[in-house]
């Protein structure tokens, strides 16, 4: 390959639920890049495909829009993109402007926008197969004639889908004659019915007839959408799924700990005793293994997410919970990061970026922390294991109940809190809901994988390293200084966390905690999960993982009161002892105002929470 | 901003706001007003006035409501251009719709296929 040359840059532009991601997938297969675009945290999706010449092709998925007068964040960033406004990100040299041919119309509208532009354009009509299923009928020649562009057919989701659109790309024959700078114009209300005529007019050019309506979707809406029975299936889908998070994952969680334990065991049983041997089964090992540990759940979780996504359900429970929400001054949009914050708060305080109104969208990144995420299991599952007995109360087993209590107590005071938030919000700026309910389809399994693959990377890469990183160096703060010699006491004791912990009992004591669980709150600052871990060490266990819980289980429930074990659980449903969480919303809302106010409130609600739970259990046991 | 309240962008006389539409019944869209429900300012009424223009709720589109929550009706989802859209009675209230009632197409014609029949 000439080295002079740089690949071709081309972005997909298209409405959201368009196939333009299941397009881009089909373009780029796995070659893809995924980052955020400078200064904001838009997701930037890029990719790259070979060409014959050698040139190559570098693909832009931008963020589905309906239009270039942008809502969103996400609807700014595609027409910054597109205008070249953006700072290490050209304008497009071609954009492919991607259109569902069954939802010709509002595609087309936005077509007409971006060819105003004056950048060169190629037309995707994607999803053919299900247009011509549906008898839709569209001259794709006439329709080129009329727009000026090239207009190919596209069926995104099958093998060799895209093949008539990269022989389009790659024959070049999209040059536009003119080129100048983009410009956009804003529109009018005169404006925007001329585009209207102007697309009704390419309509009729292209003999465009309208799809036969599928009398199943009818049907399947007035179930999904019904006041009741609606809601009464998403509470079955949501139970379904959480069901599968804890009894699915159990096996491969079983496994990568088994297999963390016994890489620290090999490494521990293959290199000399001392400093460093405990740095890399403690510190690394054991600490990557804490994190490692919660994939499979994560993995789960998202297969749920993006399987209800790629359905078109997910925008159908915004909308059933929509009233709901609006009581406590949230957006029904809030319904999937909220949903994404069970496995974890980073990925649904990311997924906020979807929320138009910035007071939402705040009022949503601050309660996200107060769902139960995975890292919470391990100290729920040890406590309640220790302390709560296993017995029947009517059909249910007592463990469970208080394990579902957790999780509503997390629900129900981040609704509380987001009343709070409402009340104290100056102006109430309206935030519309206007949400499309896009057709049902089969959830593609290529693009589940795809989708699938870059979560496990952005877990693994992102948050992986945060925590690897703080773990080594909470296992040099417990580790240093070492007990002076003669030293009776846990040689934790001696370090700078112990010291801490030593310090904070004095804050813990009235909430009932006694000095063990004290120090194994510092290191769990900066990961709920790593408190078992810490726990573990305090109690001069030297196994990792879950051995160790096993074998703490029956400590706690000889040496604790029922009280302080109840206690610790309250403060776990609030406490924010997450750093990587905090560093994300620090990201998202470009300022430490939010995660100090976010660290402060949880903190003291969590405080409040232990002290009465504390307080009630101990004068009733 | 009262003064401004409920005035026609386009479109005309003898209508009815979307959101009174029952469950099933098939409407035109004649007009587009700057929704007096939504209390907060001019922006944010004419960008909800132009979003809903560029989905598709256009004078001539024809509309129905295919599901309303709870009693009130809040929110209902609306099927246009063969599309649906799940709006708030506060963004619905925006839209201006003639009901299409007696006219001779709503009978041959299905639902949705709203965009190319003005």
């Amino acid at each position: 390959m000439d080295a002079t040359v740089t690949p071709l840059r081309i972005a997909l532009v298209g409405v959201p639920n368009c196939g333009k991601t299941a397009l881009f997938n089909r373009l780029t297969g796995s070659r893809q890049k995924v980052a955020n675009y400078p200064g904001v945290t838009v997701e930037r999706r890029e990719g790259e495909r070979a060409t014959p010449d050698g040139r190559g092709m570098r693909v832009l998925d931008l963020p589905g829009t309906y239009s270039l007068n942008p809502t969103t964040l996400d609807e700014a960033i595609t027409r910054d993109v597109l205008l070249g406004r953006l700072a290490d990100t050209p304008a497009p040299e071609l954009v492919v402007c991607v259109v569902d041919a069954v939802h010709l119309p509002i595609g087309l509208r936005l077509a007409l926008e971006v060819k105003r532009l004056g950048l060169p354009m190629v037309l995707a009509l994607n999803r053919m197969d299900v247009a011509r299923r549906r008898s839709v009928h569209i001259d794709a020649a006439k329709l080129s004639a009329e727009l000026g562009v090239p207009v190919v057919a596209t069926i995104a989701v099958k093998r060799g889908g895209a093949d008539a659109l990269v022989e389009v790309i790659e024959a070049g024959t999209w040059i536009a004659p003119r080129a100048f700078a983009p410009a956009l114009r804003e529109h009018g209300a005169e404006d925007a019915e001329q585009m209207q005529r102007d697309m009704r007019a390419l309509l009729a050019a292209a003999g465009y007839s309208p799809p036969r309506e599928n009398p199943w979707s009818g049907r399947i809406d007035a179930l999904l959408l019904h006041p009741v029975a609606g809601l009464a299936v998403l509470l079955t889908v949501l139970f379904v799924m959480f069901q599968a998070v804890f009894s699915w994952a159990e096996a491969p969680m079983d496994g990568i700990e088994r297999a963390m334990n016994s890489l620290g065991g090999f490494t521990a049983a293959h290199m000399p005793a001392g400093p460093l041997a405990s740095l890399l089964v403690n510190g690394v090992i054991g600490g990557a293994g804490s994190v490692l540990v919660f994939l499979p759940q994560i993995v789960i979780l998202f297969f749920f997410i993006l399987a209800l996504e790629d359905s078109g359900y997910l925008p159908r429970a915004a909308y059933l919970l929509d009233r709901l929400m609006g009581s406590v001054g949230l957006s029904g949009r809030a319904f999937i990061p909220l949903l994404s914050s069970h496995a974890c708060a980073i990925p649904g305080i990311m997924a906020t970026r979807t929320i138009p109104n910035w007071r939402d969208r705040l009022t949503t990144i601050m309660i996200a922390p107060l769902m139960t995420c995975s890292a919470r299991l391990p100290v729920y599952g040890l406590l309640i294991a220790a302390l709560i007995p296993a017995r029947s109360v009517g059909p249910f087993n007592l463990q469970g109940l208080v394990l579902f209590t957790l999780y509503a107590a997390g629900i129900v005071s981040a609704l509380l809190v987001a009343f709070v938030m409402k009340q104290f919000a100056r102006e109430r700026q309206y935030s519309p809901l206007m949400l499309e309910l896009p057709d049902f389809q089969w959830p593609n399994a290529s693009n589940l994988v795809l989708g699938l693959w870059e979560r496990v990377k952005i877990f693994m890469s992102r948050v992986g390293g945060i925590i690897l990183a703080l773990m080594i160096v909470l296992w040099f703060l417990s580790s240093y200084p070492e007990p002076p010699p003669g030293a009776t006491g846990p040689a934790i004791q001696y370090s700078l966390a112990g010291r801490i912990g030593a310090l904070l009992e004095y804050v813990f004591a009235p909430i009932g905690f006694n000095w063990q669980i004290a120090i194994a709150l510092v290191p769990g600052l900066a990961a709920r999960e790593v408190a078992v871990a810490a726990l573990g060490t305090v109690y001069a266990m030297s196994a990792a993982g879950d051995d160790l819980s096993a074998a703490l289980e029956p400590v706690i429930s000889s040496t604790w009161s029922l009280a302080t074990g109840v206690s610790l659980l309250a403060w776990y449903v609030f406490a924010p002892q997450c750093l990587s969480t905090l560093a994300v919303v620090k990201r998202e809302t470009n300022s430490w105002r939010y995660p100090l106010i976010m660290a402060g409130y949880l903190f003291a609600l969590a405080y409040l929470a232990s002290f009465i739970t504390f307080r009630v259990v101990r004068a009733w046991a | 901003m009262k003064s401004d309240a409920s005035r026609p962008v386009d479109g005309d006389r003898r209508q009815i706001a979307l959101a009174q539409l029952r469950r099933g019944q098939v409407a035109t869209v004649s007009g587009l007003v700057e929704s007096a429900a939504i209390d907060s300012g001019r922006d944010a009424s004419q960008s909800l006035v132009t979003r809903l223009r560029d989905l598709g709720f256009v004078p001539g589109a024809r509309c129905e409501v295919v599901a309303r929550m709870w009693l009130g009706g809040d929110p209902i989802a609306v099927r246009i251009g063969g599309s649906t859209f799940a709006l708030r009675r506060a963004e619905a209230a925006a839209v201006r719709v003639e009901l299409a009632l007696g006219q001779a197409r709503d009978v041959v014609a299905h639902a949705g296929s709203s965009a190319v029949t003005a």
